[in-house]
């Protein structure tokens, strides 16, 4: 049984983490929450819909058709936040820090009704890519679709290590991340890499809603803003603007929820209580988060 | 300029003697459902069939007036509820409500209604408390709530003998989703199954719009007390999938899946697919399609809705029925007068599409059948269980 549970925490924690990537990203450049993000995750979700019915003609079906939707899918979905970023964002961003907080929160609002009124106001059915088999190992029953989604995160959060840490864009980013206006005196143009950052966040989180589709087997309008706020908190959790932080506050918030459902009596309505009240102490005890350094108020 | 003004005053005189023309008198019956969101498609489907009975109604010219069938949005929100009742309640022309659908939205609702008062005869809500309510102390106005479907006592109990005496089953897991209606179904198959000797291993609730269940489940099947088989007082969102991740933690046939009507509707095959197939689900009532009394309306049904691509939804003959006895009372009323509508639909003796329905002295019906159905995912039918 504890295999078992882990491997559903792992799964679950997996895409909390990606979700809160997104989320840490664009805190870390410009120390603001994107709340809109939970939407561009929904809206993944829904493109890998649309693509999983027009790409077995252009692909196939089968891994190729598989890659193929996640991939359009993530870049749809970075799309969609970076046109976010330009128009709802980025007029606002020298004005106030409030404007593009509310303005984040209109666009997450606009862009769930739009769906709500022009797509469907119902659960849709999500098509399994691929055949979902069961592999027995060591007693538990492990699904070949919570493979594909562990394996899927990871290689993502690989991928994004290796950009952030290793390319000359990745150095340009966290160099915006210190010090945006220093960075742009050195030769940075800020408004390509803050761009830049939207649309990594938002791939990742359309990545996220595609594995949370095929996870959960329909997607919804409102799909988005539940693991939305528990990857903003896990992100929080791990201490925000810290990208091992998110992926660590992920899998955290995801192991804490399973244990809490699975062992203890009655617990599956007490989760989130649970869930939250260590998040709580947590922070009590370390304000910044489990990664996050101490810095101080950006200006 | 002059004339400009005398053309304007000229025009302003016809619009208004337009509107004040002999206006066409028409009488309406609210339909007070979730009309859009997860249980839209079944609000949908009571609009349809109240709005037909209202066109037989006008076609036939049963009243001197016109009647019109007007749909309010509830969201299957309990908030939702009860602002579009009190907006009902200060629409004049209302003489009756059918509705709600929940039972977390009809009893607050109920509550509003009773101030005006105008009638409230659901076609959908099964918990006891809709109607028990107007029982306590506290409850000002007549007694003026009314079903045409049995309760959960009657469909909670009749789950737990089916699971006991026709499957075997000795150990079963409780899981409900906290509302009244999954609530209070979950607690009544408990309270027979106990009765029966046989044994509740273990009680969980869940939250509607979760999603992952695979924690619980896990749980659930490594009990040391082996369970046979889960009753799920839900909803189908939830319910599809709970059985969606049983089925990929490996719970298969014989651990068995039984759960109440929220749950029966081809909705649950959008959300578990495959997954679904022989998953056990009582109705109350018989399946329309299974009801010889009810040939007519079905027929009826297909002629005036299938070209639109719609589909009969599983509660729609209860939404007819409700009509039905609302018309019945109005004709003996004489005229659409709120109050005198109450006291004529206490005196209810109809038989239509689901046999005689006569109410008790809390306005539920005397009509308690419940059917046993099986989910069927090849062809997404409910065959019931012979």
């Amino acid at each position: 049984m504890l295999i078992q549970q882990l491997v559903n925490a792992l799964t679950l924690g997996a895409i909390y983490s990606l979700i809160a990537l997104g989320y840490t990203l664009v805190y870390g450049i410009l120390a603001m929450i994107n709340f809109a993000h939970s939407e561009v995750l929904m809206l993944g979700a829904f493109m890998a819909l649309g693509l999983a019915a027009l790409l077995p003609a252009i692909f196939g079906t089968g891994v190729v058709g598989l890659v193929g939707m996640f991939i359009l899918s993530m870049a749809g979905a970075g799309v969609i936040n970076v046109l976010v970023e330009r128009f709802a964002y980025r007029p606002l961003r020298h004005i106030s820090r409030l404007a593009p907080l509310i303005s984040a929160i209109g666009v997450s609002i606009i862009l769930q009704n739009g769906v709500f009124l022009w797509i469907s106001t119902q659960s849709l059915r999500f098509p399994e890519p691929v055949a979902i088999g069961q592999v027995p190992v060591f007693g538990a029953t492990i699904s070949t679709l919570q493979i594909t989604i562990l394996a899927a995160a990871l290689i993502l959060m690989g991928l994004l290590h290796f950009f952030v840490e290793r390319t000359k864009l990745g150095k340009a980013m966290r160099a915006c991340s210190d010090d945006i206006q220093t960075a742009g005196l050195m030769g940075i143009n800020p408004d390509y890499i803050i761009a830049l950052t939207f649309f990594i966040g938002g791939a990742l989180g359309g990545a996220a809603g595609v594995l949370y589709g095929m996870n959960y087997g329909s997607i919804k309008y409102n799909l988005g803003f539940l693991p939305g706020a528990k990857a903003f908190t896990a992100a929080v959790l791990g201490g925000i603007g810290n990208i091992r932080g998110a992926v660590l506050g992920g899998f955290i918030l995801g192991i804490l929820e399973v244990l809490a459902s699975g062992y203890i009596p009655n617990g599956a309505q007490w989760r989130d209580v649970i869930a939250f009240t260590v998040l709580i102490i947590v922070l009590l005890v370390r304000p910044s988060g489990l990664l996050g350094e101490k810095i101080a108020e950006k200006v | 300029m002059t004339s400009i003004f005398r053309f304007a005053a000229a025009v302003t005189a016809i619009v208004f003697v337009a509107a004040c023309g002999p206006k066409e008198k028409s009488v309406k019956i609210a339909v007070a459902v979730p009309l859009t969101g997860d249980m839209g498609t079944e609000g949908q489907g009571l609009r349809r069939a109240v709005e037909m009975a209202v066109e037989e109604a006008n076609a036939a010219k049963r009243f001197p007036y016109k009647l019109v069938a007007a749909p309010y949005d509830d969201r299957a929100d309990p908030k939702e509820a009860v602002n579009v009742a009190n907006l009902i309640i200060s629409d004049p022309r209302v003489v009756a409500v059918i509705g709600h659908y929940n039972s977390g939205s009809a009893i607050p609702a109920a509550k509003v209604y009773a101030r005006a008062p105008v009638a409230m005869v659901s076609p959908a809500a099964t918990n006891p408390e809709v109607t028990a309510q107007q029982n306590s102390k506290d409850w000002f106005g007549p007694r003026m709530v009314f079903r045409v479907v049995p309760t959960d006592d009657v469909q909670g109990s009749y789950a737990a003998t089916f699971a006991y005496t026709r499957l075997g089953l000795r150990r079963m897991t409780l899981l409900h989703d906290k509302t009244p209606y999954g609530q209070g179904l979950a607690e009544q198959f408990q309270k027979t199954f106990l009765r029966l000797s046989g044994k509740i291993v273990s009680e969980d609730g869940i939250s509607v719009g979760d999603k992952d269940f695979k924690a619980l489940l896990t749980k659930i099947k490594s009990d040391v007390s082996k369970p046979q088989g889960i009753y799920f007082g839900g909803l189908y969102t939830e319910a599809g999938l709970l059985l969606k991740q049983m089925r990929e933690l490996g719970l298969n046939d014989p651990f068995v899946f039984i759960s109440g009507d929220g749950a029966k509707t081809s909705g649950i095959f959008d959300v578990a697919g495959d997954s679904a197939d022989g998953a056990y689900l009582s109705i109350v009532g018989v399946p329309v399609e299974e009801l010889p009394s009810a040939k007519a309306f079905v027929d009826s049904y297909k002629k005036r809705w299938t070209g639109s691509g719609e589909e009969l939804k599983p509660f729609d003959h209860f939404g007819y029925e409700a009509a039905q006895v609302i018309f019945a009372a109005m004709e003996r009323a004489g005229s659409p007068d709120r109050v005198k509508v109450i006291a004529e639909l206490k005196k209810t003796k109809y038989t239509g599409v689901l046999g005689t329905t006569t109410f008790d002295d809390k306005g539920d019906t005397l009509n308690k059948i419940v059917t046993m159905t099986r989910a069927h995912a090849q062809d997404h039918t409910f065959p019931s269980v012979k």
